[in-house]
């Protein structure tokens, strides 16, 4: 009865999935004439099942692959197994890179008595690569970008030299250029020399402290030795941002209609398009008593502009009301909760401006810290009056 | 009378030097006190002031490339892909901190008011790909933690090569799906 009730739960509720993986899926070696080696690799039951597998090897370098085992199986209660391929490679192969694919198939599910089964093959590839040097000197790069915390950007160029020969000289200069392709700036790397194989980074700080937020571009030119090879990125400095700077409501009376008058500013290097101002006030119970915004606007790159947003202030009582004011651009919202003092004949708007945080200064350990210091000074001072100056009084 | 100084026991020089052993010796033992009591006090200055790392453990290799930080006495967490340290990711932070990396070996250390010891750990790449039966169709599964290229195939001919980003799914139809690191 017990299994009859098994059965039909997993008829029901138990989905019918295949899975499988493999570790590591690539691995590196530099090529060597004659290289013999095993590379193990784990395959992961990751469905928990009994299932069976089929190894394979497949690609330009198959033939310099062997397979102990080409096929097992693995219980539901394994969750990985480790295997291996060898190879042994010939004794030359043409510069660059050169590949090798292992197969690992999981065969389909058998039957189920109710025909619901997966008869699709599921395989996975582990791959191996041989890197063979190119003559005489053959750098690789590439370009990164990075916003660091105060708002400076990094440039980092990972170099491989994967040529016969050390490259005694690797440097780089990157040009940087706005979206409308005005150069801004040429920042200079580090120079270094890395050995044949080897990997290093060359890298460069951009202050930006002058600069606009906005999309730029950088161009590096990487010198080494005597060659150059060029490479590109597009990057952001800063985030899209529209920021407030007031919030007027003039000529007001209680009754009329209440113009908000928002001015907006743009951060960014580019037009803003379709920003609008969404104003949401509250009675005196949290609940929302009105919702009004203004119509869009497109502003020019780090250009201002003044929206506005019409408030029907009928039926509206003297008094101070909670207020949020929502700014809509591009699919961001900037929200800000403000106070509204509406008065007989005017509105007077509180908690416009952004609360910054401060953060926890950890006193105690601070405290700890400056008295061990303090003592490592006294310390030092004791030692240079006993040494050079006391020792010698009280020795004559 | 005549005024002679009475003959000492022991002549003049010698008390002199018997004197000076006795300040020699003690100025061996403020010399002894001074050097010991410094290095105590600077091992006990380092130990304290140097961050202490936790976890991950060095050498750690995983296929999980969410990264659990375990320290104490730091506040900034500094890892790179190179010993040199040439340009490193520096996080900010007082406490433990998770952090998403990619595949790679990395190297990591804690900076306070001293550094901590570099440790090394491994994320390894893992190729995972699950396949889920949608009615008539499939739906076929990143799991791992690589960007993967699938390869789509109906009765061994080759239809599609599908990319496929970590915990990505598509629902697709075929009768063979092989995903490798793109």
């Amino acid at each position: 009865m017990n299994k009859f009730f098994i059965f039909i739960f997993v008829l029901f509720f138990v989905p019918f999935v295949m899975g499988i993986g493999l570790t590591p899926a690539r691995t590196t070696i530099n090529f060597e004439p004659n290289l013999e080696k095993s590379v193990d690799f784990s395959v992961i039951n990751s469905e928990a099942k009994n299932i069976n597998l089929v190894v394979s090897v497949q690609g330009e370098l198959a033939q310099y692959v062997t397979l102990p085992e080409t096929s097992f199986s693995m219980s539901s209660t394994q969750n990985s197994k480790k295997i291996a391929y060898n190879f042994k490679l010939p004794n030359e192969l043409l510069p660059g890179l050169h590949t090798a694919e292992i197969m690992v198939l999981q065969l389909p599910e058998s039957k189920n008595a109710d025909e619901t089964y997966i008869e699709a093959t599921l395989a996975v590839i582990t791959q191996l690569y041989i890197y063979v040097p190119y003559p005489g000197k053959y750098a690789e790069a590439d370009l990164s970008v990075f916003n660091l915390d105060d708002g400076n950007i990094q440039f980092v160029i990972p170099v491989i030299s994967r040529g016969e020969f050390d490259l005694v000289s690797v440097k780089a200069n990157i040009d940087i250029f706005t979206s409308l392709n005005e150069k801004v700036a040429t920042v200079y790397t580090n120079e270094i020399e890395i050995l044949s194989k080897e990997r290093k980074e060359v890298t460069a700080l951009w202050d930006t402290s002058e600069i606009y937020a906005g999309p730029y571009r950088a161009v590096a030119t990487l010198i080494y030795d005597e060659q150059t090879l060029k490479l590109e990125r597009n990057f952001n400095v800063g985030q899209k941002r529209l920021s407030i700077e007031s919030i007027e409501v003039n000529d007001f009376t209680l009754g009329d209609i209440a113009k908000f008058e928002v001015l907006v500013e743009n951060e960014w290097g580019e037009n803003v398009n379709d920003a609008y101002v969404q104003m949401l006030v509250r009675n005196d119970n949290g609940e929302l008593m009105v919702d009004f915004k203004s119509p869009t606007y497109d502003i020019k790159s780090l250009d201002k502009t003044l929206m506005v947003a019409f408030w029907d202030t009928k039926g509206v009582r003297v008094g101070t009301y909670d207020s949020s004011l929502l700014l809509h651009y591009d699919l961001l919202i900037d929200e800000q909760d403000l106070q509204l003092e509406i008065n007989e004949n005017s509105i007077n708007i509180i908690g416009l401006g952004y609360v910054i945080s401060e953060r926890g200064s950890g006193l105690d350990e601070n405290r700890l810290l400056t008295f061990l210091v303090i003592g490592v000074i006294l310390l030092i001072i004791i030692n240079i009056g006993w040494f050079l100056f006391l020792r010698k009084r009280l020795k004559k | 009378m005549n005024n002679m100084t009475p003959p000492l026991a022991y002549p003049e020089k010698s008390l002199k030097k018997i004197f000076a052993k006795g300040k020699n010796k003690h100025i061996k033992i403020i010399d002894f006190v001074l050097i010991v009591g410094t290095v105590l006090f600077f091992a006990s200055f380092v130990n304290y002031a140097r961050p202490l790392v936790i976890a991950p453990i060095n050498n750690l290799a995983t296929t999980n490339s969410s990264v659990l930080f375990e320290f104490e006495r730091g506040n900034i967490i500094l890892i790179d892909d190179n010993l040199e340290f040439s340009s490193p990711q520096k996080i900010q932070a007082e406490d433990n901190l998770v952090i998403n990396l990619k595949t790679g070996k990395y190297y990591w250390k804690i900076e306070g008011v001293l550094e901590s010891e570099v440790r090394e750990f491994t994320i390894l790449s893992e190729v995972n790909l699950k396949l889920k039966r949608v009615e008539d169709k499939y739906l076929i599964v990143n799991a791992g933690n690589l960007e993967l290229d699938v390869g789509i195939y109906e009765n061994k001919s080759f239809v599609e090569n599908i990319i496929l980003d970590i915990d990505e799914s598509k629902e697709v139809s075929g009768t063979k799906f092989m995903g490798e690191q793109r």
